[in-house]
């Protein structure tokens, strides 16, 4: 068969095709990951890029992770242009220089047809732990970034194939736990999936062919995008929303002030009268807080647009330094991501005056339950996120219920329940109750999704967490 | 005279594949009757016997086999008309069910909701007692709560019960004690026990699985009592044989044990067929797609072999045993025109199946359907629909798209006819696009196999939407899956978990469990007369601390040597082809999690005709002219109609073309030119277009 021309039809099976590969990309994390935040909950994202760093597509089962990655692979395309080889992998995850969490770390490995760099792979997921003061990464007493956290700015842990292990000891020297190296083999592994599928399209396509369909790709996406802002009403819309204590200071509270203009064909998310930055830990980061912004206002328009960097171009997002959405080198940030939910409740407040049709009503805010500890039947140290007992309902929509426990908003259904019996074979906990908590949605016309009730037993005591509430329409 | 039959009973048909042992094959066709399939099934004997000029209980009893594909339980699940069923299941977590484990699948649309549980939140009761992840009694079995379970629902009138309890693949005492009380006081309630359908580790794909087993149950069960009765009323005495959702065989019995292995019996037998014929052309590999009165569906033949999924859903509810990858779309003859709020054209979902059936059939349906316009359009003979069994009444087909289509949209009515064709074909196309390009892969690459009545006049339209160079239609086109189920194997997968180090696993224990299970298999395939038995043999393992396996099939003489160095070393290598990475220099240890075998019972392949050899003129079989509707030009044209069934192979056909069978028609479009194989395929070839 003679190679196809770059027609429509080959531009969607492209589309597609990348899709599928990060797909597989998040299967091989799901399927080869020790930790149960990530084989379990799947708290992880993967992602194919151009040689720029633009995304081509993802798999967003955590969508607050998902859009650092591309601005992160754009400053490494950057930093070390002329030096990136094959058979280079990088590792990052520092929050100053666009990572979204201290405990997010990301994979980026670089795809060579012959010489010519031709894209990236890159997987992130939450790792158990991350060094710093404690076990797991939530440190509510830290105020600045080393009391959290490593840092990893951009390195090579490959260079041309070849491990570089002082650097690589250098950096697991610092973690507590072994199971991190091995859940960052498989962040490898994924994006080795993803090279190896990136090269079949190109051998069957031609790299010219595919260069061509990535650009009408992006065109289609942007058109998508731009026709979903040009049915908001123009104009300028505020809202506001409260972030309940820092973790340090009683009775304290933050405004996120947003500002939504919608001028012709791009929509803009100014925040730059929302509250300073915290002295704790209760800090976004940019690509967290901006991550939350485009998850809430994906959740507005067209869900099937294919996700690539057209369907971002007509977004901007504004975010001082200083703020509480974008604190200042060195402040602590672990909680940034927590953010999300008052920050959709802002845009969905500035928003609802204009298109009613089109927002929820707020969704559960966090209940984050982290456990450790050495686990008696394993003999080894344990950490893990309750992610069971954190997902409540989603917001009712007009004319529509909310859906049961699903929330937090951050995740919008793509983070899962740690199967229970996984759950009880992998931590010391014994599950007592996991079921829907009566009564628990916001009442109303059409009700929010409801929460659930949670409570287990570990095996050093009776532990109880949360129900998680969400709001009526 | 010995004949082997394969029927495959659809929402609106019920085709019939009959070969005799003379080598003769024939395809038949039925109405379905949905209120009792088994009626539709004992006149499709009756319509064979008749052909074969036999009385109905010499044709019975001179037939050996039966092998049955059924849709009584996937339109169980889709129409929610299963047993009323209760679930027993552990404290504390008995919304598993409901809120599997908080996926939303549509991650940014919030309009997307939960579907609906087959067993409500107040049918499934909670009952104390637990076991930790090794089995071991954390507390005993309270057989007061179950008694008192019992009790609430035998008042709510329920006739089936699922029992899943937390960590029974580990111990499935407690399963069994809570059964044995359900059996003692409802005796004539269906039960489906999760250490049965599927004891390995992994709660919610457990329970959603068990579930659905106890919800089809019934259904399943009264049906093929009905069935092997009313078989046996015409004088059946030969085997009869059930296909499942993994494309094997097994008797009544077995599936009876795991309901929820026939949710996709109906289609499960097409890819088998779709191989052989694709297999004609030299092609491994090949798009099957099956246009029924109903539905449409679509799924791939990659190396030969139907695609599998272990991860299958239905209607969105789990079935974590081995199934067909298939997709499935409203649109078949039967598909009803219509006009949505926005003014557009619509064709399906909805479908005037077999009762009323389209206008054309003259049994009080209204609305116009696909077949309607196909008749309108002129692909269709009024004379010979069905081999001129069924009349069809073209002023009634002209009425009914005038009123609900071409006057709503003021259009001629031929336009508006030939608006339901495009629209319906769009439709395919797209459900084609799903099994393909969603997955990443060129339709293009593959020929697409045609199956169902009315899929050989709609093939040639999809091919060209989606580019697709070659289209073979088989002989036994109409009744594909039904021929493909006498092409099947009889076959049973076990799997048990057997926990450790492998390192450390004792090799003589393994062999026991594995001896266990093939003895199991052998019993069941001697029961059901198998000729020649295979046992493959799999091992899930992983490395130490990872939570999820790699199925490593194995040959036995590693297992029969204890050659755990051989075993690690093909790991290695399978975990690096699919995750990318490996640990062997690491030195990372394995983990043996379950043990897998899979028992095939070759049958006795029936032969399929071959077809006498001609020249390329087939003007010899030409019937006449017909006046058709030409989709390149878009007017009607005087098109040749040929008699399908004197093709030679050798023949060549160009497009535009009819081709008549009794049981389908094939419409070769102007683009297409047809050439017939020793199979008796026509295999038709897109031809060059001029510019």
């Amino acid at each position: 068969m003679t190679k196809p021309r770059a027609d429509k039809v080959l531009a969607s099976i492209l589309g597609n095709a990348f899709k599928a590969i990060t797909d597989e990309m998040s299967r091989t994390m799901e399927m080869t990951t020790r930790s149960p935040i990530l084989c379990e909950a799947k708290d992880f994202v993967t992602g194919l890029y151009d040689a720029d760093g633009r995304m081509l597509e993802q798999t967003e089962n955590l969508p607050i992770l998902s859009f650092s990655l591309s601005p992160v692979c754009k400053h490494i395309a950057d930093r070390f242009r002329g030096d990136v080889h094959p058979g280079d992998v990088f590792f990052h995850n520092d929050v100053f220089s666009l990572g979204n969490q201290n405990n997010d770390v990301a994979a980026f490995k670089p795809i060579f047809c012959g010489d010519t760099l031709v894209g990236w792979a890159a997987a992130k997921g939450h790792m158990a732990d991350i060094g710093g003061a404690v076990r797991g990464g939530y440190n509510p007493n830290a105020t600045e970034v080393w009391q959290e956290a490593l840092r990893i700015p951009a390195v090579k842990v490959y260079e041309r194939g070849k491990l570089r292990k002082d650097v690589w000891d250098l950096i697991f020297a610092n973690i507590r736990l072994p199971i991190v190296q091995e859940d960052m083999r498989a962040e490898i592994g994924a994006c080795t999936v993803g090279e190896r599928r990136f090269l079949a399209l190109i051998d069957k396509y031609g790299f010219d062919v595919i260069l061509d369909l990535e650009k009408q790709l992006f065109e289609a996406s942007r058109k998508m995008m731009e026709a979903e802002i040009a049915r908001i009403p123009q104009g300028e819309y505020c809202g506001e929303s409260t972030v309940y204590y820092d973790g340090k200071n009683a009775g304290s509270t933050y405004k996120i002030r947003v500002r939504v203009k919608v001028a012709g064909r791009r929509i803009t998310f100014d925040y730059s009268r929302t509250d300073p930055q915290t002295n704790g830990f209760v800090n976004g980061t940019y690509t967290s807080s901006a991550s939350a912004t485009v998850l809430t206002f994906l959740q507005m328009v067209n869900p099937d647009i294919p996700h690539n960097d057209g369907m971002l171009q007509p977004i901007e997002i504004v975010i001082p330094e200083g703020t509480i959405l974008n604190a200042a080198y060195p402040a602590a940030t672990t909680f940034g991501n927590h953010l999300c939910p008052p920050n959709a409740d802002a845009i969905i407040r500035a928003l609802a005056p204009v298109v009613p049709e089109r927002v929820s009503a707020g969704w559960n805010q966090l209940l984050c339950s982290l456990s450790t500890g050495v686990n008696p039947h394993r003999k080894d140290t344990y950490v893990d996120i309750l992610f069971m007992g954190l997902k409540g309902g989603s917001g009712a929509m007009d004319s529509i219920d909310g859906y049961d426990h699903i929330g937090m908003i951050d995740a919008s259904g793509g983070v899962l329940d740690q199967d229970y019996e996984m759950f009880e074979q992998q931590t010391p906990h014994t599950l007592i109750k996991h079921e829907l908590l009566t009564d628990s949605a916001g009442a109303g016309q059409w009700r929010g999704g409801l929460g659930v009730e949670t409570t287990a037993g570990s095996a050093c005591g009776r532990s109880t967490s949360s129900a998680a509430k969400a709001r009526r329409s | 005279m010995k004949f082997r039959i394969g029927i495959d009973v659809g929402g609106t048909f019920t085709d019939l594949f009959l070969w005799a042992e003379d080598g003769t094959v024939g395809s038949f066709k039925v109405l379905s009757t949905p209120e009792d399939p088994s009626l539709g099934v004992l006149d499709g004997m009756r319509v064979m016997a008749e052909a074969r000029g036999m009385a109905v209980v010499d044709f019975a009893r001179a037939t050996a086999l039966i092998v049955h594909g059924t849709t009584v339980t996937t339109n169980a699940v889709l129409t929610r008309g299963g047993a009323r069923t209760a679930l027993l299941t552990t404290e504390g977590v008995r919304d598993a069910l409901e809120m599997r484990r908080g996926i939303r699948e549509r991650q940014y649309d919030n309009r997307f909701q939960n579907v609906v549980p087959l067993v409500p939140r107040h049918l499934r009761r909670p009952v104390a007692g637990r076991l930790d992840f090794r089995g071991e009694e954390i507390t005993p079995l309270d057989l007061d709560s179950v008694r008192r379970a019992i009790e609430d629902v035998r008042k709510d009138g329920v006739t089936s019960v699922a029992v899943c309890f937390m960590h029974s693949y580990a111990n499935p005492a407690h399963e069994r004690a809570a059964t044995e009380l359900v059996r003692a006081a409802l005796p004539d309630v269906f039960t489906s026990v999760s250490s049965d359908v599927l004891p390995v580790i992994r709660f919610y794909d457990r329970v959603s699985t068990t579930v659905l087993s106890a919800y089809v149950g019934p259904v399943l069960r009264s049906y093929l009592q009905n069935l092997t009765a009313r078989l046996a009323g015409a004088g059946f005495t030969g085997v009869l044989l059930i296909m499942q959702s993994n494309g094997g065989l097994a008797v009544p019995e077995i599936t009876e044990r795991t309901p929820a292995s026939t949710l996709l019996s109906g289609p499960a037998g097409g890819p088998r067929a779709a191989a052989v014929f694709a297999k004609e052309q030299g092609r491994d590999d090949c798009i099957l797609v099956d246009m029924g009165g109903t539905s449409f569906d679509a799924s791939l033949v990659r190396r030969g072999a139907a695609t599998l999924r272990h991860d299958g859903e239905i209607d969105r509810l789990r079935i974590a045993l081995p199934m067909l990858d298939i997709v499935t779309i409203g649109a078949g003859g039967g598909s009803i025109g219509w006009i949505d709020e926005g003014g557009l054209l619509r064709v399906g979902p909805a479908s005037a199946g077999a009762k009323p059936g389209p206008a054309c059939y003259g049994r009080g349906g209204e609305r116009p359907t696909c077949t309607d316009a196909d008749l309108v359009l002129g692909y269709l003979d009024p004379e010979y629909f069905a081999g001129g069994r069924l009349r069809l009444d073209v002023s009634a087909a002209r009425r009914a798209i005038e009123q609900h289509v071409a006057r709503p949209l003021s259009l001629a009515l031929h336009e508006a006819a030939a608006g339901m064709y495009r629209v319906i074909n769009a439709n395919m196309a797209n459900g084609v696009r799903e099994i393909t390009v969603k997955r990443g892969l060129d339709p293009r690459e593959f020929p697409l196999i045609v199956a169902g009545g009315a899929g050989p006049l709609h093939a040639c339209m999809i091919a060209s939407e989606l580019g697709i160079p070659m289209v073979i239609v088989p002989a036994a086109a109409s009744t594909l899956c039904a021929t493909g189920m006498l092409l099947s194997d009889l076959q049973h997968d076990f799997v048990r978990s057997v926990v450790g180090p492998l390192a450390e696993i004792d090799a003589r224990r393994l062999r026991e469990v594995v001896a266990e299970m093939t003895s199991d298999g052998e019993r069941q395939l001697a029961a059901e007369g198998a000729r020649e038995v295979e046992h493959q043999l799999a091992l899930d393992l992983r490395y130490l601390k990872q939570y999820h396996e790699v199925t490593l099939p194995i040959a036995r003489e590693l297992l029969t040597r204890g050659d755990w160095d051989g075993v690690a070393k093909a790991f290695h290598a399978e975990h690096d082809r699919l995750y990318g990475y490996q640990l062997a220099a690491e030195g990372t240890g394995l983990e043996l999690i379950n043990v897998r075998v899979r028992c095939v019972g070759r049958t006795r392949r029936p032969e399929l005709p071959r077809l006498q050899r001609g020249g390329r003129d087939a003007s010899r079989v030409k019937k006449g002219m017909r006046s058709a509707f030409v989709p390149e030009t878009g007017a009607f044209a005087d098109v040749p109609v040929y008699d399908g069934h004197r093709l030679l192979a050798g023949n060549v056909i160009p497009g535009p073309a009819l081709l008549e069978r009794t049981d389908t028609t094939i419409f070769l479009s102007g683009a297409y030119l047809g050439e017939v194989d020793e199979a008796g395929s026509v295999v038709l070839s897109a031809q060059e277009v001029q510019a």
